[in-house]
């Protein structure tokens, strides 16, 4: 904020003090801004200058940590990748949608991390792993063309911007939802992996991919252009194949 | 919350088992195609039969009743009405569906029967005319 200040701009947040209130209220504070200035660059300000009070998470600055993530104007987008002169007249910042909210703009994510969980998202090896040997170290063995595979599902931050889009995570928490499934495809994908049966079971259910109707907003607010809507309605493909299996199988 | 418990790893493969939505890939699969008919075959058809046949623009004889019933009544004809009016309509019936849930209208398991259910029906009556049709 040391760079040239070249105006002041308001922005209205959505303020939940539980301890004092139990009804949210919207505060409104006027702040300098240059070009240079992010969402995240204001809140900070706001806590450090205005009211500290405040309360919002943040950590990396960088979109890397995918914790900063607030409704802008309604659109759900990362604090510190929004820029305040991409917007005119007020700026409405609230909690992420379909999440329980803490305090302020914090979220409990306890849900997501929940669904994130069920799918398995590591790679699954039913090989024992055999003890180290520096004289013939084994290693995993891909080529690029295999890691091309999976690596833009890969790319996921575990922001939750995606649950916030999705209208159908909103109408059913116990829908797996983008960002589960994403993840889910990914180590499916990945010829390291061994675990796709297991997964298989969880996005074959009416939460899982079915719940999907391609809405495709969570692609258009994805900060690591992951393309989750790809990646669940490609897992629609693979729970039908694996049901055609199962069936013939008996 | 207990429900959500469900989804733990901890819970293993045996608790989603009985979950599976073995019906969804049959739907989706049904809604896929005719999703494909719409787009590809129902324009065709439309132009033929609601636009250049009123204009006057295809010859007389095109579409005439012996022509068309021969059409109709064959197993091309079987083909041409399972892919423009059944398919169409398993994917109507899965947009209507998924819509009255967007919307909170009744609930989900019911709006499954009626949905796909008049689809069915609907595309019975279609097939069982083409087939009364070639029988007669």
């Amino acid at each position: 904020m040391n760079t040239q200040q070249i105006s002041t701009k308001q922005i209205s947040v959505k303020r939940y003090l539980p301890d004092s209130s139990a009804e949210s209220y919207w505060q409104q504070y006027e702040l300098p801004v240059d070009d240079s200035t992010s969402l995240l660059d204001a809140l900070n300000h706001i806590k450090e200058q205005l009211d500290s009070t405040l309360s919002y998470r943040w950590s990396c600055r960088m979109a890397i940590c995918g914790s900063c993530g607030v409704m802008v104007n309604g659109i759900p987008k990362l604090g510190c990748k929004t820029f305040l002169r991409d917007y005119e007249g007020d700026i409405r910042i609230e909690p992420l949608s379909h999440f329980p909210v803490q305090r302020d703009l914090v979220v409990d994510m306890a849900i997501f991390l929940e669904h994130l969980a069920a799918v398995k998202p590591y790679l699954i090896d039913d090989n024992p792993v055999k003890p180290y040997d520096p004289q013939a170290p084994e290693t995993y063995q891909q080529s690029p063309e295999q890691l091309a595979r999976y690596k833009q599902f890969a790319n996921c931050i575990n922001c939750g911007l995606c649950y916030s889009a999705c209208p159908q995570f909103g109408l059913n928490p116990e829908f797996l939802g983008p960002a589960a499934i994403t993840l889910a495809h990914r180590y499916n994908l990945d010829s390291r992996d061994h675990g796709k049966k297991q997964r298989m079971a969880e996005l074959n259910r009416h939460e899982g991919v079915w719940s999907c109707t391609f809405v495709g907003f969570c692609s258009k607010v994805c900060p690591k252009h992951v393309d989750p809507a790809a990646a669940v309605n490609q897992g629609k493909v693979e729970a039908a194949k694996h049901t055609l299996i199962a069936l013939f199988k008996g | 919350m207990e429900k959500l418990a469900m989804n733990k790893p901890s819970m293993g493969k045996n608790s989603t088992q009985h979950k599976q939505a073995f019906d969804e890939p049959l739907w989706w699969g049904l809604f896929s195609a005719g999703g494909v008919c719409f787009a590809v075959l129902l324009p065709a058809v439309i132009l033929f039969i609601a636009v250049l046949l009123p204009l006057g623009l295809l010859p007389a004889e095109a579409l005439s009743y012996e022509r068309v019933s021969s059409l109709l009544f064959s197993v091309p004809g079987f083909l041409f009405v399972g892919a423009v009016v059944c398919l169409p309509l398993f994917h109507a019936a899965h947009r209507l569906r998924h819509g009255m849930f967007d919307i909170s209208v009744g609930n989900d398991a019911l709006n499954k029967k009626l949905m796909y259910g008049s689809a069915a029906l609907l595309s019975t009556v279609a097939l069982g005319l083409v087939v009364a049709g070639m029988l007669g």
